[in-house]
């Protein structure tokens, strides 16, 4: 299946892109797909914000296929 | 009539106030954010933002709709900028109109509260000394509340 993944803020800068695609096995949770990048985003999940397809997401959300899926970091607008 | 909207380009004061321009209110209230010369004690040049734009106005609507039926507010406008901004400069403007004074000023500080803890925006800030980080990166300057 295909899967998007967006990347804002620091995570922009750590993985030097704001936009990846993905070709994962099927049934897997965005918590998993964050574990792939974590080592380079150098943060735990737990400071993480997700949103699937423009709206906000649960850790353990199961993806599919065409989804696109968000990491937000810390929010600090204003 | 109401504008919840990222932009990259400068905030303008004018297309609000238009937008909250209403007989039936007799308040408008309108907050600024500005750049800020340091933060913490440490000398800033400006800021950057990004933004997760479809999900930060998304959730600026989902304010707006709170904001009315809390405050019987009948206008609302939450404009705010992404990329690079220098001192002075208005990142974010968040206006009201609403028939009494109390539910405008009110709801204003409401408005931009909400904005800052939920809309998906993430600041840079960029140092005077030249170096610059994420608030909120591990490492980096926190999150202001």
């Amino acid at each position: 299946m295909a899967i998007r993944v967006l990347f804002f803020g620091f995570a922009a800068d750590r993985m030097k892109t704001r936009e990846m695609l993905l070709d994962p096995e099927p049934n897997l949770r965005i918590d998993a797909v964050f574990e792939r990048f974590q080592a380079t985003l150098g943060a735990p999940a737990d400071r993480f914000l997700f949103s699937v397809n423009d709206e906000w997401a649960p850790a353990d959300r199961l993806l599919l296929d065409g989804d696109t899926v968000a990491f937000i970091p810390p929010m600090s607008g204003g | 009539m109401d504008i919840f909207r990222i932009q990259e380009s400068p905030i303008l004061v004018a297309e609000a106030l238009d937008a909250l321009a209403d007989p039936a209110c007799g308040g408008q209230a309108l907050f600024l954010g500005v750049v800020r010369n340091e933060f913490q004690g440490r000398a800033s040049s400006g800021l950057e933002y990004d933004a997760h734009v479809s999900l930060a106005e998304r959730e600026f609507r989902r304010i707006g709709d709170e904001i009315r039926l809390e405050f019987g507010v009948r206008h609302i406008v939450m404009v705010h900028r992404t990329g690079r901004l220098a001192l002075g400069e208005a990142s974010v403007l968040v206006g009201v109109s609403a028939p009494h004074r109390h539910a405008a000023l009110n709801a204003c500080e409401a408005a931009i509260d909400r904005l800052k803890g939920r809309a998906p925006i993430f600041k840079r800030e960029l140092w005077a000394d030249g170096e610059a980080a994420w608030h909120g990166e591990p490492g980096g300057p926190p999150v202001a509340p």
